[in-house]
């Protein structure tokens, strides 16, 4: 895996794009998505009082103001202090393609490109990623068409179940970036940290192997 | 890429002819909406707590603090919560036998008092958020009262061992009967009697988790009367069945949505206790309930393939001619009787005189689940160790030996066809065994030393029930509807592709419908390998009707579809069907750290008919390397002062990565045998079973000592070598 320390905003990131017309508050996240909308409903039985539970609703824990680029959209978002990144992508952008399978950094189904370096985004807290560039599985395909490397995994049986395959895209999206057309050996490296229980490791390494070659060129 | 290789039938229109899944982009691209992506408004976040000790008696809960905390809006335990989790134990582990569930003896409720295993539920929180809901369980406070615990099935057995249940540590029977599981064929003793030479030897095998990458979880939403489960389920009709069962509920006040899920290799099988604690805190909160469960919940709450003893004692002849062939076996089943405790494998012989007998017993380790050929790859590695073993002592080839002593079609007992020498002879030629192999185990000189072993199998690919519906509109447009979840092997591509070929049409013009009860007709569920074979002859039998149909009355004009359903019952005309296998492996061992490479990997496989070649051979591919993580590393370890589990992770259990896999080479022998959708058989499980034995018995013939107990770790190998 690659650098998952904070990123150091005088580290020569680049700074945050101009906002779009799709910046979002926090408060148009939430009523877009429902997601923290409480019904009023009183809870009758076993356990909590409906007096409890009607001044229940506001609940939060410290918060930080973060702006943030995803997919190429700029965000400024109040997140909470004990929010990972994989928790404000998936709950408060709606991104949900990033998926969580241990949540403790062993497995890379969660693994995004934070200035172009693959994280554990389940191992990075939300405030960390202040003034980063995320790039998540929604960003590989660019106006409809698929990725070299995404189109590679349909060609080859990339996925089984499917649930590894963001993290093993975004990998193998930052290895090809860099490595024009790995070797299997130097595919298998970098895949390291990226596990599939399906074990489809033999077709994952031959759809990315054969997406270099037909991207070619030197990095 | 590397291709599988396939000799012996040629490919139909579509049927045969390498396909990209159907729902390929939605995989590739985050589209894919799996149990936890979805989100209803108003959904609260479920939590549960697990029991920190092996075994103890819950004396009170006291949930007073927890209530107070802002945000907290149910909290459910085993004080007020007590629905039987009908599929979490099972007399006799018959998982699909309702009298039996109704009848059994030992329930798993969703909280259970006492407690019996470390990460057994005691209780669960609703609350407006995860974080809240985590927190929460922490101000939970529960009294226990520790009892005396017992990790190990022999032990278990043994006078004076801590009693789990009232009655002992001997699961009963589907009848609610105290018997091991005896299997008697001809007379052992005789066999033995009419031996030159008896080999016995004891074998034990490590505790297995699934892992597939998605945890389990559900989404739980009533409206008035009716529950949706959004939840990762092998089987949509037998989950909502079980659910409704559980529930007190109809079958059809029960909604099962999975369209995607990621992965189960068998333990998401029936329905979860996952699934009756969202709908319980649901139904409390009156608000929709996203019960997310972490890695170690997974770990722990069902585990995987149960752990094994196995001793063996085998009768032969000098020509290396079996005469009789004995095993006592005890499974681990944990403290519910999940699933079986099979140990199978000694049935591929054709030996007379067999004599099984397996105890499966409770422990106060966490629940033996099913997992990928439940009863198999552990048997068959004790019963090809043992007979590879036999097999050099007698200075006879292993291959030779398999092939004058493997189970035979008889005239009392013909198959639908029988494959297994073409198998066994395809692979050792395409391995070069006779060069591989080392005549004299361990005699490479040096710290490096190579070895080859082979396995073989055969496997149950029996017919069976399902359903399937096909409709046509006016414009052409062809809809499969089948219960079926893609858990990975491509089931809506499969059923789609056989759809296709039995109408006539190109898989483009046809929409595969699954994964909804509510909108699919009853399927077998994704287990047992029996999903193409049953699901797919229904989709056949469907789509035969429709072309009839559509012969008499002409395509639908307008508005007007036409539709065809079908529930066949097939059998095999009292023949047996069963697919069949042989893997080859060349490795080398570094006697001085104990780690071990695999240098060549050759699997040889007859599945009737490949529907799909792209995924059969991925999932001949996938299987193996499961099983050589099984036979290299996986075991879920216990400390014996504690009863804490130790190993509750992909990092601690050692699963395999990137830099751990060789090429498997795949190859297929394709049949045609009359049966199934075109002649397709089992493939799903069919790697699995043959690793763990192939890799032992290569890795003893590197090292010349026969290795014992699974997982053959580096410091299992050093303790043998030192």
């Amino acid at each position: 895996m690659g650098d998952t320390k904070k990123p150091d905003k005088d580290s020569g990131n680049p700074p945050p794009r101009p906002l779009n017309p799709k910046q979002q508050s926090r408060r148009d996240f939430l009523e877009g998505a429902g997601t923290t909308a409480v019904v009023a409903t009183a809870v009758p039985v076993l356990g909590i009082s409906a007096a409890n539970a009607q001044q229940a609703n506001a609940v939060s824990g410290p918060t930080t103001s973060i702006r943030l680029t995803v997919n190429g959209v700029s965000h400024s978002v109040d997140v909470e202090d004990r929010w990972t990144l994989v928790e404000l992508l998936r709950d408060q952008l709606d991104l949900t393609g990033t998926k969580i399978g241990c949540d403790r950094g062993e497995c890379g189904a969660c693994t995004v490109l934070m200035n172009g370096t693959p994280v554990y985004s389940c191992s990075q807290l939300a405030v960390w990623v202040d003034g980063a560039e995320i790039t998540t599985v929604e960003g590989l395909a660019q106006n409809g068409q698929l990725s070299t490397v995404q189109q590679a995994f349909v060609d080859n049986n990339g996925p089984q179940c499917g649930f590894c395959t963001p993290g093993q895209l975004m990998t193998a999206t930052a290895l090809l970036n860099n490595t024009r057309s790995p070797s299997s050996d130097e595919v298998r490296s970098a895949l390291v940290g990226n596990l599939c229980r399906c074990s489809n490791y033999n077709a994952i390494v031959e759809a990315v192997v054969s997406a270099g070659e037909k991207q070619g060129g030197a990095a | 890429m590397s291709e599988a290789s396939f000799s012996g039938l040629e490919p139909l229109n579509i049927v045969g002819n390498a396909t990209a899944r159907v729902d390929a982009v939605e995989r590739v691209t985050g589209e894919a909406k799996y149990s936890r992506d979805i989100k209803l408004p108003g959904m609260l976040y479920g939590q549960v707590l697990r029991s920190p000790h092996p075994h103890a008696r819950v004396r009170s809960i006291d949930i007073a603090e927890a209530s107070r905390l802002p945000g907290v809006r149910a909290i459910i335990t085993s004080e007020n919560a007590q629905i039987v989790w009908g599929a979490g134990s099972i007399s006799g582990g018959r998982q699909y036998n309702d009298p039996t569930k109704e009848i059994t003896l030992h329930r798993r409720y969703i909280f259970n008092n006492p407690v019996r295993f470390v990460g057994d539920s005691v209780a669960a929180v609703a609350a407006v958020d995860r974080h809240t809901a985590e927190a929460a369980l922490a101000l939970i406070k529960v009294d226990y009262e520790e009892l005396p615990f017992v990790l190990e099935p022999e032990a278990a057995l043994a006078d004076g061992a801590p009693a789990i249940w009232p009655e002992g540590n001997l699961c009963p029977d589907f009848r609610n009967n105290f018997e091991p599981m005896v299997s008697d064929i001809g007379d052992v003793e005789a066999g033995f009697a009419e031996a030159d030479q008896v080999f016995e030897e004891r074998y034990e095998t490590g505790f297995i988790h699934n892992a597939q990458m998605e945890p389990r979880s559900a989404l739980a939403h009533w409206q008035a009367d009716k529950l949706t489960l959004y939840t990762p389920s092998q089987g949509i009709s037998n989950c909502r069945h079980d659910t409704a069962r559980d529930l007190g509920l109809e079958d059809h006040q029960v909604r099962i949505v999975c369209n995607y899920m990621g992965g189960g290799f068998g333990n998401k099988n029936q329905n979860q206790d996952a699934d009756l604690v969202a709908a319980t805190l649901a139904r409390v909160a009156a608000a929709p309930v996203m019960l997310e469960y972490s890695r170690r919940d997974d770990w722990l709450g069902v585990h995987g393939r149960w752990p094994t003893v196995q001793y063996y004692k085998i009768g032969a002849m000098n020509d290396g001619t079996v005469t009789a062939m004995q095993m006592r076996g005890y499974s681990g089943m944990g403290p519910y009787r999940k699933n079986s405790g099979g140990i199978s494998g000694m049935d591929v012989y054709g030996c007379p005189n067999r004599l099984r007998t397996i105890f499966p017993v409770y422990t106060n380790r966490t629940t033996s689940g099913n997992f990928r050929a439940p009863s198999e790859p552990h048997g068959f590695w004790g019963i090809e160790s043992m007979m590879d073993e036999v097999a050099y002592k007698l200075g006879v080839d292993p291959v030779e030996f398999a092939l004058k002593n493997m189970r035979r079609p008889t005239d009392d007992r013909p198959f639908t066809n029988y494959s297994l020498d073409e198998v066994i002879t395809t692979g050792a030629e395409q391995f070069d065994w006779a060069s591989r192999r080392r005549a004299t185990p361990g005699s490479d000189a040096g710290p490096l030393k190579r070895g080859s072993g082979f396995s073989f199998m055969m496997f149950r690919a029996g017919v069976g029930t399902s359903s399937a519906i096909v409709r046509v509109d006016s414009r052409q447009n062809y809809t499969l509807f089948v219960g079926v979840t893609d858990i990975g092997p491509g089931a809506k591509t499969t059923m789609g592709m056989i759809a296709a070929e039995e109408l006539g049409v190109p898989l483009s013009q046809l929409e595969v419908v699954s994964g909804d009860t509510d909108r699919c007709p009853y399927s077998v569920g994704e287990s047992g390998s029996r999903t193409t074979i049953q699901t797919g002859y229904a989709v056949v039998q469907a789509a035969k009707e429709l072309k009839q149909q559509i012969a008499a009355q002409g395509m639908p004009s307008g508005s007007e579809v036409l539709i065809a359903s079908a529930t066949p019952v097939p059998n095999t005309d009292g023949k047996t069907r069963q697919c069949f296998g042989a893997h080859f492996v060349e490795v080398e061992v570094d006697t001085r750290i104990g780690t071990t490479r695999i240098l060549k990997y050759t699997t040889v496989h007859e599945s009737g008919r490949i529907i799909n070649p792209t995924t059969a051979r991925d999932q001949i591919r996938g299987a193996t390397i499961q099983g050589i993580g099984q036979a290299l590393h996986e075991d879920l370890l216990y400390d014996p002062a504690s009863g804490q589990p130790l190993t509750t992770g992909y990092y601690r259990a050692r699963h395999l990565t990137h830099l751990d896999i060789p090429d498997i080479e795949v190859t297929f022998i394709e049949v045609d045998d009359g049966y199934g959708p075109f002649g397709a058989k089992t493939a799903g499980e069919a790697g699995i079973i043959l690793a763990p034995a192939a890799m032992a018995n290569a890795i003893a013939n590197a090292i010349g000592k026969r290795m014992t107990s699974l997982p053959i770790s580096r410091d299992k190998i050093l303790e043998a070598l030192a």
